[in-house]
């Protein structure tokens, strides 16, 4: 979204950079008043420290975690489950994304049910995956696919449906196969909604993610959250919780940049 | 109403140059006194058995001693066991401890929690280690790599723990994970564990699950449970904390009379767990008093000190904590000789053996 910069104008430029600084300086103001309230309330005193501990603790016990490996081996089996979801359950939302939005007969006879299924919130279907798929892995990812393949399939079709029928009619004057419309056609029309759609659905698998592994789990950050509280020690949930952040964040950024990466064919001002 | 509070006060102040000045210092009484369980029945109803802190729960025995002073008792019970009944008392919302497993009482005093520790709750009885019925492993090797449930943070973490070090292997050797006795239940008859400890007669009834192991009457393995008051509430009311230790010695002596076996087998089942449980599970203690003994003696004390130690080895704990100081056996001494019960228990030595056995009957 760079606006174009008008040459000779270098004194606009410095302005618009200082300006931008400005912009992103103004979001970390929340961020710094949330910490200087938490330093504050760890002060004063306002919750007993079992339930709210200090900024320097939680910082000890990252480090700690860190040091001895165990952090890495929670957020390897996490996200582990969240890109074996994003592949089964990315996977099926684009099919059936796909498959609604290009052929009317299927959307018919597919729509009504998803809009209706895809209204359940997520943990609404966990007990019933848990008589299907026990306690295990197979819920988890099950659980966790589900949460993915509904933002992945609304986008798609959203994404679909917003194509202008003229590129339709143009892909009929080529001869396109289907296959070639989907390729060379619907899937970059699409990608802005597509990507859209994956970004919901890695945030989704993170939500998700966390309540499963509060159900019987024995590594992932969920579960050294719940453990953190169960042994009274709130920092490692806290932890958790920067760590769930942090992840979601690199993953937003590195979507984001694949993104850019894959349609930097079109012209920067969109 | 207000007129005859102010001649109450009026009425009682002559006297209250009377009283040492440490009680006078203490407020009189308090509005209500919040006993908490860490634990509760089945689908999480508000009743436990098993012990005689529950039985004063069950015969409303502190509401009793209480009544006539216009004092309520407030019981909690959570199905989020130990863990939650730190959680409570942190948030101020819990006066007294009816019965705390070692590793949630000493992870409280680990975090900075305050309370008195005022006599054992409860202590001894047998272990098993329970597998679903279609289970072919014949012993804890057999289970190496597999699922086991435990629900971490109560004292049931540190026996199950226990239990593999006695077979020569460690929490390492399994995937351990945490589930509440509901849903290990439920998870045992589905075959979504591989095994727990727990009580074996009801499942093996039902033939969902059978035993592999048993350690019986192992004063290593199983540990005391723990009766506490906060700090705060013990230096405002140390009467009404005398009272309320009193009447629980009285209700434990109660609990330990052969007579009263069946009684409270049966008020026990009430909250859900079998009654066979309970039946077979005392059925080998001849003497109730062996398991229904209140004192803080070497054993209660050495056995604390080795959880901590436990606690602070499986790195359960990571800051220091310190045993002393945290024992108050002024009110549990002041009980037993008021009632004459002085010598009525057995008291053990740190390993557990009887050191002076308790009074003839």
């Amino acid at each position: 979204m760079t606006p174009p910069l008008q040459p000779g104008k270098a004194g606009s430029a410095v302005f618009t950079g200082l300006r931008r600084f400005a912009h992103a300086g103004v979001g970390l103001v929340l961020p710094a008043l949330l910490y200087g309230l938490w330093l504050l309330a760890v002060e004063r005193r306002w919750l007993p420290e079992q339930i709210l501990p200090a900024p320097s603790l939680v910082w000890q016990s990252l480090q700690e975690l860190w040091a001895s490996g165990e952090l890495q081996g929670h957020l390897l089996a996490s996200a582990s489950r969240v890109g074996w979801s994003l592949a089964v359950g990315g996977s099926a939302g684009l099919l059936l994304g796909l498959a609604m939005g290009l052929s009317r007969t299927l959307r018919d006879y597919l729509f009504p049910s998803f809009d209706v299924v895809s209204q359940f919130p997520v943990l609404g279907w966990i007990p019933l995956l848990i008589i299907f798929a026990g306690i295990d892995e197979a819920l988890k990812i099950s659980a966790i696919s589900i949460a993915v393949t509904v933002p992945v399939a609304v986008n798609t079709l959203k994404g679909i449906g917003n194509i202008p029928p003229a590129l339709f009619e143009v892909c009929r004057v080529y001869r396109f196969t289907p296959w070639q419309v989907v390729r060379r056609m619907v899937l970059p029309a699409a990608a802005p909604s597509l990507f859209n759609g994956l970004r919901q659905a890695v945030m989704q698998a993170w939500l998700t993610l966390v309540f499963v592994e509060l159900l019987a789990s024995s590594e992932g950050i969920g579960y050294l959250m719940v453990w953190g509280r169960q042994l009274a020690q709130l920092d490692l949930v806290i932890v958790g919780m920067v760590l769930i952040g942090a992840v979601g964040v690199a993953l937003d950024l590195a979507l984001r940049t694949l993104e850019s990466w894959l349609v930097r064919w079109r012209p920067p001002a969109f | 109403m207000k007129r005859r509070t102010f001649a109450t006060v009026l009425g009682t102040a002559p006297f209250i140059n009377l009283l040492p000045m440490g009680a006078r210092a203490a407020e009189a009484r308090p509005q209500v006194i919040r006993i908490s369980f860490p634990g509760a029945g089945t689908g999480g109803r508000p009743i436990v058995g098993g012990s005689f802190p529950a039985n004063s729960h069950l015969q409303r025995a502190i509401d009793e001693e209480f009544k006539a002073d216009g004092i309520r008792v407030e019981w909690k019970h959570f199905p989020g066991a130990g863990p939650a009944l730190n959680e409570s008392f942190a948030n101020g919302l819990t006066d007294f401890a009816f019965g705390h497993g070692d590793l949630p009482l000493i992870v409280g005093r680990s975090t900075g929690l305050k309370h008195k520790v005022l006599m054992s709750a409860g202590r001894g009885g047998d272990s098993y280690f329970v597998v679903p019925a279609g289970s072919t492993a014949k012993s804890l090797t057999d289970l190496k790599g597999k699922r086991i449930a435990t629900f971490k943070g109560t004292a049931g973490q540190l026996t199950t723990y226990r239990f593999f070090e006695r077979f020569g292997l460690s929490d390492k050797d399994f995937k351990v994970i945490s589930l509440d006795s509901d849903s290990t239940l439920a998870a045992l008859s589905t075959g979504d564990i591989d095994g727990t400890v727990r009580a074996p007669f009801d499942v093996e009834a039902r033939g969902v699950a059978h035993r592999i192991h048993e350690i019986l009457n192992d004063p290593y393995i199983t540990r005391p449970s723990t009766v506490w008051v906060g700090e705060e509430f013990e230096k405002k009311y140390p009467e009404v904390v005398q009272r309320v230790v009193t009447r629980l010695v009285k209700v434990a002596q109660w609990s330990t009379l052969e007579a009263n076996r069946e009684k409270q087998l049966q008020l026990w089942a009430t909250s859900g767990t079998a009654y066979v449980d309970y039946q077979k599970g005392w059925e080998s203690t001849k003497d109730l008093r062996d398991r229904i003994n209140p004192l803080l003696d070497d054993y209660y004390q050495a056995s604390i000190r080795n959880s901590i130690e436990e606690a602070k080895k499986y790195k359960l704990v990571r800051r220091d904590v310190a045993f002393d100081g945290w024992l108050e056996p002024r009110y549990l001494n002041n009980a037993l000789k008021d009632l004459k019960l002085e010598d009525y228990w057995p008291q053990q030595a740190a390993d557990g053996k009887v050191k002076v056995p308790g009074r003839k009957l």
